[in-house]
């Protein structure tokens, strides 16, 4: 049905990812012709969201076919629940669960209950955050792609503290609540925070500048930190360990800190259903300025030929049909490998897992959004980073919880994350009384970092990287300008998209007389 | 700022390419009819206020941007949609057959009780219809969803159509309002604003529609 595409355009975006979806975005914006095209059926490749159903196709599909089995390996599917729950042969459809009632403390889940409702489930592949006043929330606002998405706050931070959870103070107003420091600890603590914000770059490389071979540990501890706030410093705030270069802990604890106090408790948001979101609000902005969608398209060779005035053009074969284009923007694990150059330096995979429980981690008496900073168990660990988010951000049905795990691979998945899991979920399958929830499905797999830049041998394509293993968006973000940068020297990136109220028709259009028109914002206020 | 209506009810239009998508938004908010409009280039949504029983109603109408081109809607689209309009080209019997592809495509990603409306496009070009009104109405009556024939170009059925769109969520929420009490299960979350103060939590705008 696509063979009314148009062959020749400006800019073919391949692969709908993170990075590739800004350059689409931002090129069809200042008036670039766009063609984007994804070789699946859906939007967002590595980046993408599932629902249960849409996520047991990507488990078989990584499973059967090894040229994908490159970037995803390892994967290990695992439920700890009976296929069908024992009233259901009775009940018929009354377990399903309505939104609107109130749902009993604890359900006994079973795997048709899953597949019963798997439209509820939003389950990320790249789960991340976004800083208050990180450059992604600073794109979506001054780009007024803001409008096509939807945020929650994270609730708290938590973090692994003497052999169990603790909530980590991160406001002026956590600080002095907690009763986990003394009033001594506070003051220090409020101190060493209040002088980070303070510093400048220049102060910061100078104050700094003998501490560039040590590790921000030393120079908490000279500092004159107590364990506990080191911990709290080091690992929650910085999301560092124990070999965080110093610098590198100043400025995580800084970015942090600067976006505290702007949304909520915590400097995070997450996005409504999921991550996978994101890259299609930039999709959609493409398509408004005129960009050409079309999924499910493989191509099948790239090249360059050239034609009058000596111009080069590249060109994609596709469904028996050649695209030409003047700069091809693909991702990295859609591109042709001939073309990269140089071979992306080895670097150090991944480690995910997802669970699906029965409750949080730490029950709270809203629904908590949790951000929990796992340091490193053992000595040659790394530290883990896990997000647990509930059904209120359309990640899961009522009464569950969908649990991200992510960490650096030392061995694989399983292997890296499951003791972590064990320290916070009864893992166990039995029907046993726990203080711990209960892990009701698990997926465990390893995806290759592909997050390093690479460059393309033929001018005029330009790769974009895979998902990192951090915490947010910002290199993608930073790759996306760059590229844009490359291809539109001079422009604008993402000016800000009209409001529809600020759209004017030059033709003569004549209102309806019998309707009152406003023209306020187009979100309630108070 | 005060608020200057009673309920914001997001509303998409769904259907092949062609069938007058852009039309019918163009002919319920601004009252227009241009051929020039076609493209829809630019237009992400239009918003118009109406009258429900008292009630100020504003309309968040959504086009698809084009994206149905090659159905690749993305599923961000569907998101928070309370009311879908399904449109077909009374005189292009293959959009009339691809409603049923999109009504799946709705189940698939809309919320479950999204209120849904069929509208048969075009019923001016009566010399080159394909498609009987009769087999309309037995296509809603089949999927029980509301159907009329409209024509953006002479404005007949346009106002009825939305009109009664939104009388029907409008009902629905206040059925649910009455039944249960709860605040939607999304209240909390929010879009992000340029020019928010955004400094005490309390004032966070609340993105449940109905406060």
């Amino acid at each position: 049905m696509d063979d009314d595409l148009p062959t020749d355009f400006q800019v073919i975006v391949v692969g709908t990812g993170m990075v590739e979806s800004i350059v689409a975005a931002a090129c069809s914006r200042i008036g670039k012709n766009v063609l984007h095209l994804d070789l699946s059926d859906h939007y967002g490749g590595l980046w993408a969201s599932y629902n249960f159903d849409g996520l047991q196709k990507f488990i078989k599909e990584v499973n059967s076919d090894p040229k994908r089995d490159l970037q995803v390996y390892n994967l290990c599917e695992k439920w700890y629940i009976e296929k069908e729950s024992p009233e259901a042969k009775d009940g018929g459809d009354e377990n399903k669960t309505d939104d609107s009632k109130a749902e009993p403390a604890k359900k006994t889940w079973s795997q048709s209950d899953f597949t019963a409702e798997y439209r509820k489930f939003n389950i990320d592949m790249t789960p991340k955050l976004l800083f208050s006043r990180g450059p992604l929330v600073e794109l979506l606002i001054s780009s007024n792609i803001a409008r096509y998405a939807e945020f929650r706050c994270v609730t708290r931070v938590l973090t692994w503290l003497n052999n169990r959870l603790m909530p980590v103070p991160c406001s002026r107003a956590d600080v002095f609540a907690t009763e986990a420091v003394t009033t001594v600890e506070k003051r220090m603590l409020m101190k060493m925070l209040t002088s980070i914000v303070g510093y400048n770059e220049d102060e910061m490389n100078n104050e700094f500048k003998d501490w560039n071979d040590k590790t921000f540990q030393d120079y908490l501890k000279h500092k004159g930190l107590t364990p506990n706030l080191i911990h709290y410093v080091l690992f929650a705030i910085a999301g560092g360990n124990n070999n965080m270069p110093c610098l590198e802990g100043v400025k995580e604890c800084k970015k942090f800190l600067m976006s505290l106090g702007r949304y909520g408790n915590t400097p995070f948001l997450w996005p409504m259903y999921g991550s996978g979101e994101l890259p299609q609000c930039f999709c959609r902005l493409c398509a408004v300025f005129g960009g050409v969608y079309c999924l499910n398209r493989p191509i099948d060779k790239v090249g360059t030929k050239t034609v009058d005035e000596g111009k080069t053009v590249v060109t994609i074969e596709s469904k028996a049909k050649t695209l030409n284009c003047d700069h091809l923007v693909i991702g990295i694990n859609e591109c042709p490998k001939e073309l990269i150059s140089p071979e992306p330096a080895e670097s150090c995979d991944i480690s995910k897992a997802v669970f699906i429980t029965n409750g949080s981690i730490m029950a709270s008496e809203k629904e908590p959004l949790s951000l929990l900073r796992f340091p490193p168990l053992a000595d040659d660990d790394k530290a883990v980073t896990v997000l647990e988010v509930g059904p209120a951000t359309g990640s899961c049905p009522k009464g569950l919880f969908v649990v991200y795990f992510i960490a650096s691979k030392s061995k694989d998945a399983e292997t890296d994350l499951k003791p972590y899991a064990e320290r916070i979920f009864d893992m166990s399958g039995g029907d046993a009384e726990s203080d711990k929830p209960k892990c009701l499905w698990s997926l465990f797999y390893n995806v290759k970092d592909t997050s390093a830049p690479v460059s393309s041998v033929v001018e005029g394509v330009h790769v974009c990287s895979g998902p990192d293993a951090g915490l947010d968006f910002d290199r993608a973000v930073e790759q996306a300008e760059q590229i844009f940068k490359k291809i539109c020297p001079g422009e604008e990136f993402l000016p800000r998209a009209p409001d529809p109220e600020e759209i004017v028709f030059e033709d003569d259009v004549t209102h309806g007389p019998e309707f009152q028109r406003d023209h306020d914002d187009d979100e309630p206020k108070e | 700022m005060a608020k200057t209506y009673d309920y914001l009810f997001k509303l998409l239009l769904i259907g092949d390419s062609g069938v007058g998508k852009t039309s019918i938004l163009f002919r319920f908010s601004e009252d227009a009819f241009n051929i020039s409009f076609i493209s829809t280039i630019g237009i992400d949504f239009k918003i118009r206020t109406i009258d429900l029983d008292g009630k100020k109603v504003k309309l968040q109408i959504w086009d698809t941007a084009g994206q149905e081109r090659f159905r690749t809607i993305t599923t961000a689209y569907y998101r928070g949609s309370m009311g879908i309009m399904l449109v077909y080209d009374v005189t292009n019997e293959k959009s009339f057959e691809n409603i049923k592809n999109w009504i799946r495509n709705i189940e698939e990603n809309a919320s479950a009780d999204v209120e849904k409306m069929i509208l048969g496009n075009k019923c001016d070009l009566d010399s080159k219809r394909q498609v009987s009104k009769e087999r309309g109405e037995q296509l809603a009556i089949e999927y029980q969803i509301k159907f009329v024939e409209t024509s953006a170009k002479d404005s007949l059925n346009v106002e009825y159509a939305f009109y009664t769109l939104a009388r029907d969520i409008k009902a629905k929420m206040e059925k649910k309002q009455e039944a249960s009490n709860p605040p939607g299960g999304r209240s909390g979350a929010h879009q992000l604003k340029a020019n928010e103060p955004q400094r005490k939590p309390t004032s966070w705008l609340s993105r449940c529609s109905v406060l």
